[in-house]
């Protein structure tokens, strides 16, 4: 128990000069004219003083270069993330997002690896099946396309010309689709989480098959059925087991790049989300909302990533040690 | 473990024990194969084998040779692409091949069991010890999970663990090789087969685990009146472990006889190597390498099938596939040769 | 008598060269690749358009739907889509294979460095590829490429978003190397080769690497898909350059136009999909036929 502590707090520790590179990152390409105020300017014909003079104040532009860093972290783990150029503080902006982006990235990785897993094992249990083969087949086309290009695709057959599923946003402005409320939320949830999802499957199907066919060939899964266990239990509490842990690491790895991914998918579906926003943002050279909602999504990354690394743990305890 | 009989029940059980068939295992002319991409592999090819109730008895040859296959395919865990194509199995005298896989699950622990090579892969890394043997108990004695657990301490004890109550909820990775092998076998032995598949049970281990692991089979063999089949590519340990022995080459059978036999006077070329390439402190001459390597399986040479590598091979054995022949009273051999060739066996 | 061992000479290459010519999906791979670079060399030549050109626009025809003509339809503005795509297909190969070939010399580099030494550097150097591992990389892409497009006066251009790719995509390759020069070092060859007098950087560059080369040449393949994929999110986005004929261009002009000109939308996706289809396709052929299992 002692050396799992041990094991948690060696992986918090190394968070933080992850999160620090990402911020003196930001922070970098935030200040490459110079100063913010500088980059905004050159996106912006006329921007508003009021926001200008608030953001001066923000970042402290009086201040020498390594000050200005420190000042801005100092505020950034406090939560004070600046204004953006709408006027609203940052902050307050980017909660709302944050949910609604949530909402589509967990759904889809729930999905993805209920229906994932069992398909990848069904899969290396009926190795070069036709089965196995059209899996196999499905797998590598999705992730060989562009995540947003399936969403396009889907909205042309589903929404455009089928009318069966809403397009874009989360939920509708004026009349609830399908009638209800809540089931509005849920037809606008479909089609997004459908494209998600199956890009994700794709990478979980194919090395779930991949590993466990690597495992099933090992003497301990041989001694396990020479001991009398039922197959039933040898692939599943035996083989899966040992083939689960790699996974876990990707599928913390491809929670941080769809969440990375989200600008696009979001922008497809017009989802207002944090992907979304940024966008926006961007295009808009809105420096502070840039700057947050990375700041943002990094944290979020990491936290998943921590996650990851105490479900690796838990599942195979030989990572403790080392 | 086993409690020792009272003298009446113990006249009753020898009464019934006389009516039991004495073969516990016969093998006969097995054929197991691998169809890869790469062709059909040979590993088994018609391969014979008969075990006594409570022998020790070995089955000795190079890697490759198909020995493993042999304790796979009786217990019918032969991974893919592997199967067996021909032959018969009885245990007990009921045809295994026939059973269902339920039936054959039934007897895998209970009946018989195999401890495997390399105990680094043979134990699965992320169980400990404890579930990996109370897995298999409560599966086939039907025990709590207290009681398995109780049970497993005791097995560990048994096989000469030191400190079996920390080693129980230890990870494989925190033990070392000796160790590791033997709990192996005493996952092997939880359910008390009869039959027990020693797959080269020392040869991942230090030289000086392994007097002591063989040491613990010699022990538990006696204690549980368990028939166990050796199997190795030693002759050192054949010596010191078995009564009976059969050589094999290729997948097939090249000699079958009592240990002492075979040693003072081998019939078959392959033997006779087999018996040279063994060092001993005593000898003087060089140590006597067996040229060549072992053959290709999926296209084994034709005619015998150790002529490639037969000193005293002529053209008949290139030809004719030699029929396994007896020599006197449970001694066999497949050459064509065995009564003029003079062999040299071993002193001691 | 049957020989024992395999009739053909068995050089490691040469036995990989063989499981590959039997991977059917690898080549299939293989034969989609040589398409698109035949495509991307020769297209430009051929097609009926120059690229970026609105000409289509004088000639009546803008925003008409797939014709004989216009073998993938027209955009509202003009351009053929036929015509950029092929001569899209260029640009993105090129960002493909530069920017790998950039992230396999930095990757293999740093990996080795970071996997041969012990202490404080090499401890330093792993954790900085696993911070690159780990950070959201499109965000920061994207940002840079905003900033970059908005202050370089000649616009992004492609070298400047491979320069940039490249910079926060070497940290896969690096992490593999690393791995496997830190298993290969404590191998025997390496101690034999020392005990003949070679010293480090040279048992490093002459005996390691030649070792690593086949999970490289993998993941190496598997990079060009992944690093195309990027360009076209970055693209579509409208983070890239707008004068430079891209596939992810092309998809960025068709969004808005979807409900009524959905050739635009498809045919350069599917180009998309296609190529680097063939890349993973390739790439796992390549994978097969390196790294074989040991079976019976």
């Amino acid at each position: 128990m002692a050396s799992l502590i041990r094991y948690i707090i060696r992986r918090l520790l190394f968070m933080i000069p992850v999160f620090l590179g990402v911020a003196i990152l930001t922070f970098a390409v935030g200040n490459a004219a110079g100063n913010p105020i500088n980059l905004i300017r050159a996106g912006l014909k006329n921007p508003n003083p009021a926001v200008l003079k608030a953001l001066t104040d923000y970042y402290h532009l009086d201040q020498p270069v390594w000050k200005r860093f420190l000042y801005w972290l100092w505020d950034l783990i406090h939560g004070n993330l600046g204004v953006s150029l709408s006027g609203r503080p940052v902050i307050s902006q980017i909660w709302p997002w944050t949910f609604t982006t949530l909402e589509l990235q967990i759904l889809s990785l729930i999905l993805s690896i209920v229906i994932g897993i069992p398909v990848g094992v069904y899969s290396s249990k009926h190795q070069y099946s036709k089965a196995d083969y059209a899996i196999t087949g499905a797998a590598i086309f999705g992730y060989s396309m562009p995540t947003f290009w399936l969403g396009i695709m889907l909205i042309v057959i589903f929404s455009l010309d089928l009318g069966w599923l809403p397009s874009n946003g989360a939920v509708s402005v004026s009349y609830p689709w399908w009638g209800d409320n809540t089931l509005d939320w849920l037809a606008h949830l479909i089609l997004p989480t459908a494209v998600l999802t199956y890009v994700s499957l794709a990478t979980i199907v194919r090395l779930v098959r991949a590993n466990m066919l690597e495992v099933m060939r090992q003497d301990y899964i041989l001694a396990a059925r020479a001991s009398g266990l039922s197959e039933r239990t040898v692939t599943y509490r035996y083989a899966l087991r040992n083939a689960i842990s790699p996974i876990v690491t990707i599928i913390g790895l491809g929670f941080g790049a769809a969440m990375a991914g989200a600008p696009a998918l979001e922008t497809t579906f017009s989802w207002p989300g944090l992907g979304y926003a940024f966008t926006q943002a961007a295009l808009t050279l809105d420096i502070p909302l840039v700057e947050g909602i990375t700041i943002v999504i990094t944290v979020m990354v990491l936290i998943a990533n921590l996650i990851t690394d105490f479900v690796y743990a838990f599942i195979d305890p030989r990572v403790i040690v080392q | 473990m086993t409690d020792y009989l009272t003298p009446s029940t113990r006249d009753s059980v020898n009464e019934w024990a006389h009516r039991l068939p004495e073969k516990l295992l016969e093998i006969s002319n097995l054929r197991t194969y691998f169809f890869t991409e790469a062709g059909v592999v040979k590993a088994l090819d018609g391969m014979s084998l008969e075990v006594n109730k409570g022998q020790a008895v070995g089955l000795v040859g190079e890697s490759g040779s198909g020995k493993s296959v042999t304790a796979q395919s009786v217990l019918r865990i032969v991974p893919r692409p592997g199967r067996i194509v021909a032959g018969s199995i009885k245990f007990e005298g009921e045809d295994l091949l026939s059973k269902s896989d339920d039936d054959m699950r039934k007897l895998r622990g209970p009946k018989m069991a195999i401890v495997f090579q390399d105990p680094t892969t043979s134990l699965n890394p992320v169980f400990t010890v404890e579930r990996q043997l109370t897995d298999i108990l409560m599966l086939h004695r039907d025990l709590t999970k207290e009681a398995a657990s109780k049970r497993a301490l005791s097995l560990l004890e048994r096989v000469g663990i030191q400190e079996p109550e920390k080693r129980l909820k230890a990870y494989p990775h925190e033990l070392s090789g000796g160790m590791k092998q033997r709990i192996a076998i005493a996952r092997a032995l939880s359910c008390e087969p009869i039959l027990l598949f020693a797959d080269e049970p020392t040869t991942n281990l230090d030289v000086t685990i392994q007097a002591q692991v063989l040491e613990l089979l010699k022990q538990l063999q006696k204690e549980l009146n368990m028939t166990m089949v050796m199997i190795t590519h030693d002759m050192g340990i054949i010596a010191d472990m078995t009564e009976r022995v059969t050589v094999l080459y290729a997948g097939k059978v090249m000699e079958v006889a009592d240990t002492p036999t075979l040693f003072h006077s081998p019939k078959h070329p392959y033997t006779e190597a087999l018996l040279k390439a063994v060092p001993s402190v005593k000898q003087t001459r060089a140590l006597e390498v067996i040229p060549g390597n072992i053959p290709n399986l999926i296209e084994p040479p034709s005619g015998c099938v150790f002529n490639p590598r037969c000193k005293y091979a002529k053209d008949i054995c290139m030809k004719q596939e030699p029929p396994l022949e007896e020599v006197e009273e449970e001694h066999y051999v497949a050459c064509h040769f065995w009564r003029e060739l003079k062999l040299e066996g071993r002193a001691g | 008598m049957s020989p024992s061992s395999p009739k053909r000479g068995a050089g490691q290459w040469a036995v990989a060269w063989r499981r590959f010519r039997r991977n059917k999906s690898g080549l299939a791979g293989s034969a989609i690749v040589i398409f698109f670079v035949v495509v991307a060399l020769v297209g430009p030549f051929v097609v009926a358009y120059p690229a970026r050109s609105y000409l289509s626009l004088y000639e009546g025809d803008a925003g008409t739907p797939p014709s004989f003509k216009h073998p993938f339809g027209v955009e509202d503005s003009g351009i053929d889509v036929f015509s950029e795509t092929v001569q899209s297909a260029h640009n993105d190969l090129y960002v493909g294979l530069a920017a790998t070939l950039i992230t396999t010399l930095i990757g293999v580099a740093v990996g080795a460095l970071a996997g041969y030494f012990k202490g404080v550097v090499s401890d330093v150097l792993l954790g900085v590829i696993q911070m690159f591992f780990v950070i959201p990389v499109l965000l920061l892409i994207l940002l840079f490429a905003r900033v970059f497009s908005v202050l370089v006066f000649h616009g992004l251009g492609l070298t400047l978003i491979v320069l940039i790719l490249a910079f926060f995509g070497w940290s896969g390759i690096a992490f593999i190397v690393r791995g496997e020069t830190f298993r290969l070092k404590e191998m025997e060859f390496v101690q034999a080769a020392r005990s003949l007098g070679a010293g480090s950087y040279r048992i490093l560059f002459r005996h390691i690497v030649p070792n690593i080369l086949s999970p490289v040449i993998v993941i190496a393949t598997l990079n060009i898909a992944g690093f195309i994929l990027t360009e076209v999110v970055v693209s579509f986005l409208g983070f890239g350059d707008p004068n430079t004929s891209t596939w992810g261009l092309l998809l960025n002009e068709g969004f808005p136009y979807v409900r009524t000109d959905w050739w635009v939308s498809i045919f350069p996706g599917l180009a998309v999909v296609f190529c680097v289809l063939g890349f993973n396709l390739m790439g796992d052929g390549l994978s097969d036929a390196l790294n074989p299992r040991l079976r019976e």
